[in-house]
């Protein structure tokens, strides 16, 4: 079989699946005998669960964004669960994602801690404070937020075009005094690739306020982290995303404690969750060779305005 | 040497160190998310709120169902006696340590920036081990 047709087989593969997530989703299953939602065992939601996330995880490998980024909105639409558990658990499979697979960047110089660190320590108090506010709306608000936010993103995956390897252009004062430049290795060219920032102040600000949006509903912010470091602050795009991931590891954990004291993670659907993902990426960092990810891409994006149409219409009470 | 090897020599210390009590603290914590979630719904030892119940009411707000439960938040998960013993327990405290993982990493860059001289990023680590702190001690929740 020739590498073209494999390709185009695994589009239809991955087609075909999501037409079965989306469609043939427990919820709707149950929304034909209500009532079977609520005797159903406890262990079928978390073996569902589980095999949810698990496909999850495949879908967002290989549409290269994360995995809590699409955790929240399309198990809130699909699953019994508050929302209130899903964002805690949500939070906990972005955190949990970004930790695991932080030390290999790191080692690497992808992950950068200078650059790292300044908006994580902004966007941390604020994850907290977005935390704070989320779980204190009404849980429709949320939920048309969600959507709101959801369709956000799906609209800036369609629009984002990201640049490997930005030009070095003059670093400003901020980023010089807070020493931010590195180089990584380039596996493709075998060559160092220098980098350094510009327009840090506005960075920060940025991050400040993805840390909001991040905590609020749950959600890894990787969506809006890379296009921030990478199109407005130049940083390389593989920097851009390894240091996104130590940025995610440390405003998820502030915002996962406020959940926690909450009540707002429960240990019976976070635990399923993160395991089905963590499984479900690491089969699909195995596909992405295999796959056409731009097809996978095209998929994620319309699972997401899918799913952004089900919150705001369960945010609008329809 | 070629470039990959320069670039690894460039690669500061800190990150090292960073990436070594990383790779640690997050298998001991995989690890210990499945084996307290085994514990946990197999019910190998006994639980402090029922699944069942939990699943009964997991529809409702977090608020709402900790009113009608009395499920466990924060450390009060700690406060009952014998706690350690408890299924449900064990599953929790496996997610608050991955949830500190961050701070033990956090606290190891903060002593090697501080040994390499750079007070400025001693400082915003430090600040940042805080905030972490801080929002794990509950007190602002």
């Amino acid at each position: 079989m020739s590498p073209a047709t494999k390709k185009i087989l695994g589009s239809c593969a991955a087609a075909s699946g999501a037409f079965a997530f989306l469609f043939i989703s427990p919820n709707i299953l149950y929304a034909i005998q209500p009532h079977a939602a609520e005797q159903t065992a406890w262990w079928v939601w978390m073996i569902l669960l589980f095999v949810f996330s698990f496909i999850l995880g495949i879908f967002s490998v290989l549409a290269g964004v994360g995995g809590g980024v699409l955790f929240v909105p399309i198990v809130s639409g699909f699953f019994p669960f508050h929302l209130d558990f899903i964002r805690g658990a949500g939070l906990l499979v972005a955190l949990s994602g970004a930790l695991s697979a932080g030390s290999p960047l790191m080692r690497k110089g992808l992950a950068d801690l200078k650059l790292g660190l300044p908006m994580a320590l902004v966007g941390s108090v604020s994850s907290i404070a977005g935390a704070l506010a989320g779980l204190a709306m009404p849980a429709n608000v949320v939920q048309l937020l969600l959507g709101v936010a959801i369709m956000f993103i799906a609209a800036l995956m369609i629009k984002s075009r990201a640049y490997g390897t930005p030009d070095l252009k003059e670093p400003d004062a901020l980023s010089t005094m807070l020493q931010i430049s590195g180089i990584y290795y380039e596996e493709s060219t075998k060559s160092n690739v220098p980098w350094q920032i510009q327009r840090t102040p506005l960075g920060l600000f940025l991050f400040m306020i993805i840390g909001f949006i991040g905590g609020m509903f749950g959600m890894g912010a990787g969506w809006a982290n890379v296009p921030v470091f990478n199109m407005l602050m130049g940083v390389p795009l593989k920097v851009a995303v390894a240091t996104s991931g130590l940025v995610l590891s440390i405003n998820g954990a502030a915002a996962a404690w406020v959940y926690i004291f909450k009540g707002a993670v429960v240990p019976l659907i976070a635990v399923p969750a993160i395991g089905g993902i963590m499984l479900g990426s690491k089969i699909g960092a195995k596909l992405l060779t295999k796959v056409n990810t731009r097809s996978v891409r095209m998929i994620v994006i319309i699972m997401l305005v899918v799913a952004g149409l089900r919150s705001l219409l369960k945010g609008l009470g329809i | 040497m070629n470039d990959k090897e320069k670039n690894t020599d460039k690669i500061d210390q800190v990150q090292l160190v960073y990436a070594r009590v990383l790779e640690m603290v997050s298998h001991v914590g995989m690890a210990f998310l499945a084996l307290g979630y085994v514990v946990y719904v197999l019910q190998l030892l006994p639980l402090s709120v029922p699944i069942d119940a939990i699943a009964g009411n997991w529809h409702l707000k977090a608020s709402e169902m900790q009113q009608k439960l009395h499920t466990p938040a924060g450390w009060s998960i700690l406060s009952s006696s014998g706690a350690l013993f408890k299924g449900d327990v064990v599953s929790y405290l496996s997610i608050y340590y991955l949830a500190m993982a961050t701070v033990v990493c956090l606290a190891f860059a903060s002593v090697t920036f501080y040994r390499e001289k750079n007070y400025l990023y001693t400082t915003i680590a430090v600040l940042q081990v805080l905030v972490l702190l801080v929002a794990a001690s509950g007190l602002i929740h």
